[in-house]
């Protein structure tokens, strides 16, 4: 891969300075990929996504699309993406085509654009209905015909699935992933949907309480994800409890500490009884779960 | 020619929208008033309008429409053509679509002008209209007999245009900056009772939502400037908020 379609560096914000809605987040997408943007709600998804698309003032950091400064390129740039940012944006009182013309004519694209669109997206045939009588499924898929009207070679979806009924989710999902395959076209899509990303992204990049916890392709994200929790014991005499350890459970001494692989509650109460039988101290045994860990559980449990 | 574009794309966007239809139905509000107080006190207003039916025609609309309805109609028109963004949350796609903020901003307003300029072209037609067919009903009436007075409908129409400018500036940026339009209709309305309130005021040509009406009453009082003073200021207001809802956008930290 070649240079990054998008790269930020060191974004900092916050609305109205309370707190940090975002803190020193470094996105980098690879161009031709399709980028997961995974984070439990409220992790700042989206003020990342509003900033990257000028939605929101850049208060630190900097961004640059398709290699350019985007403050210096705003039109340009804008020009080369098709974006969904939460909710549909669509204008109740007009009918799915009237609501493409309004694009069409901003992004100059020709006529027949808008049935290429709609056929992509399935609904030829809704006629003189107005969007406001569009059921929810129908209401995103238009939204995301606007996004792909002007052939974008970068899309940014925000939640794209949300509300979608499971076919839905399914045709979205194998929608996002043909336009990467046969237009090349790099996608941004955030979820707070483990399972859903695994499924398509071959970039992921996790976002927790604004900070970028794991940035890389989605195998470096498997390897991760096996890596178990482990267990932290402080002793009195820590090389014969290594000792003492070794075998069954697989532990080593490491800063002054003993670690070993943690497998359930009741393991820490055999191990602790075994070093007190010995005549070891145990000043301290806690289990370790690391921070990537607890995060999946977070946005597992959403799904 | 971006700017073209972005005129037809917001074009497209009040059709078929409630200030669409608020235009036809602010136009032909008190034409159909006139026409059937016309029709059922022929009575009296034979007689009122036997001399210079169409002057007095002319002038007793404009009477009823430039006090409160025009700049009301202004207030409307402001608040439900943003509305249209706000409600169907369409504002961040149309910040993140590849037009400068100055093309959206001015764009806006201009569609929010021709819909004005779109009344008043429907009230001038109403007004002949209620006129010709109130003497199609009733033959004693003489508005077919007579002349229209052009040269009042002209000035009212030039004028009141030129008067309504401040208003329409200053709730074009409270529609943008309020996202509640009850909020920047309510503000509005209460500045618009209290300029009524305050008419007989010495410095009331400096106060824009009584400037319609002023319009109104130098014609009628047939004082003849071009331009009168409080219309000067309804240019400079609308110069001076434009600029200040402009910049208000443009340098605004959230948009969408």
């Amino acid at each position: 891969m070649n240079q990054p379609v998008i790269q930020t560096s060191n974004l900092n914000f916050s609305f109205n300075g309370s707190g940090k809605t975002l803190d020193g987040v470094s996105l980098s997408v690879p161009q031709g990929s399709i980028y997961g943007f995974l984070g439990p709600n409220g992790a700042g998804k989206t003020t990342t996504l509003r900033l990257l698309l000028g939605l929101l003032r850049l208060q630190e950091g900097s961004i640059e699309v398709f290699g350019k400064n985007f403050l210096q390129h705003r039109i340009d740039i804008l020009k080369r993406i098709g974006s969904l940012i939460e909710q549909p944006s669509l204008y109740a009182h007009l009918t799915a085509r009237e609501n493409l013309e309004i694009y069409r004519l901003i992004y100059k694209c020709h006529k027949q654009r808008i049935n290429e669109v709609l056929h992509i997206v399935g609904l030829e045939n809704t006629g003189k209905k107005k969007a406001k009588q569009f059921s929810l499924g129908m209401k995103q898929r238009l939204s995301i015909a606007i996004a792909l009207l002007n052939e974008p070679e970068l899309l940014i979806l925000d939640e794209p699935t949300n509300g979608l009924d499971p076919n839905g989710i399914i045709e979205a999902r194998e929608l996002i992933k043909k336009l990467n395959k046969e237009h090349n076209t790099t996608v941004l899509v955030s979820s707070h949907i483990l399972n859903e990303m695994e499924r398509m992204a071959t970039h992921v990049g996790i976002i927790h309480k604004g900070k970028m916890l794991f940035q890389g392709t989605l195998n470096e994200l498997q390897q991760m994800k096996s890596g178990k929790a482990s267990l932290e014991i402080e002793t009195s005499d820590n090389l014969k409890s290594v000792q003492l350890l070794q075998q069954k459970f697989g532990a080593q001494q490491q800063d002054g500490k003993i670690i070993l692989p943690f497998r359930d509650k009741a393991q820490s109460a055999v191990v602790n009884k075994l070093l007190v039988e010995n005549d070891i101290d145990v000043y301290a045994l806690h289990p370790q779960r690391n921070d990537l860990e607890q995060l999946f559980v977070d946005i597992t449990s959403y799904s | 020619m971006s700017f073209i574009v972005s005129v037809q794309a917001e074009s497209i966007k009040v059709k078929r929208s409630l200030a669409f239809w608020l235009s036809i139905l602010g136009a032909g509000f008190i034409p159909v008033i006139f026409l059937l107080m016309y029709y059922f006190r022929s009575d009296v207003f034979v007689l009122k309008l036997a001399k210079d039916p169409w002057r007095n025609h002319i002038l007793h609309g404009w009477q009823a429409l430039s006090a409160f309805l025009l700049p009301m109609f202004i207030i409307l028109t402001c608040s439900l053509v943003t509305q249209i963004e706000f409600k169907n949350n369409t504002w961040k796609q149309v910040y993140s679509s590849p037009q400068t903020i100055a093309d959206i901003f001015f764009s806006k307003l201009f569609v929010i002008h021709c819909m004005i300029l779109f009344c008043f072209l429907l009230f001038n037609i109403f007004l002949l209209g209620s006129g010709l067919l109130t003497n199609f009903l009733n033959r004693k009436y003489s508005f077919f007999s007579s002349p229209v007075d052009w040269e009042i409908l002209l000035r009212m129409n030039f004028k009141s245009y030129i008067s309504i400018l401040g208003i329409s500036a200053i709730q074009y940026w409270l529609s943008l900056r309020l996202k509640n339009f009850i909020a920047s209709i309510g503000i509005g309305l209460a500045l618009l009772i209290t300029a009524l309130i305050i008419m007989d005021w010495e410095q009331i040509y400096k106060v824009p939502y009584a400037f319609p009406l002023l319009t109104f009453d130098a014609i009628f009082k047939k004082r003849h400037l071009l331009i009168e003073n409080h219309e000067w200021n309804s240019i400079l207001y609308f110069l001076a908020f434009t600029l200040l809802a402009f910049f208000d956008t443009k340098f605004r930290k959230e948009r969408g």
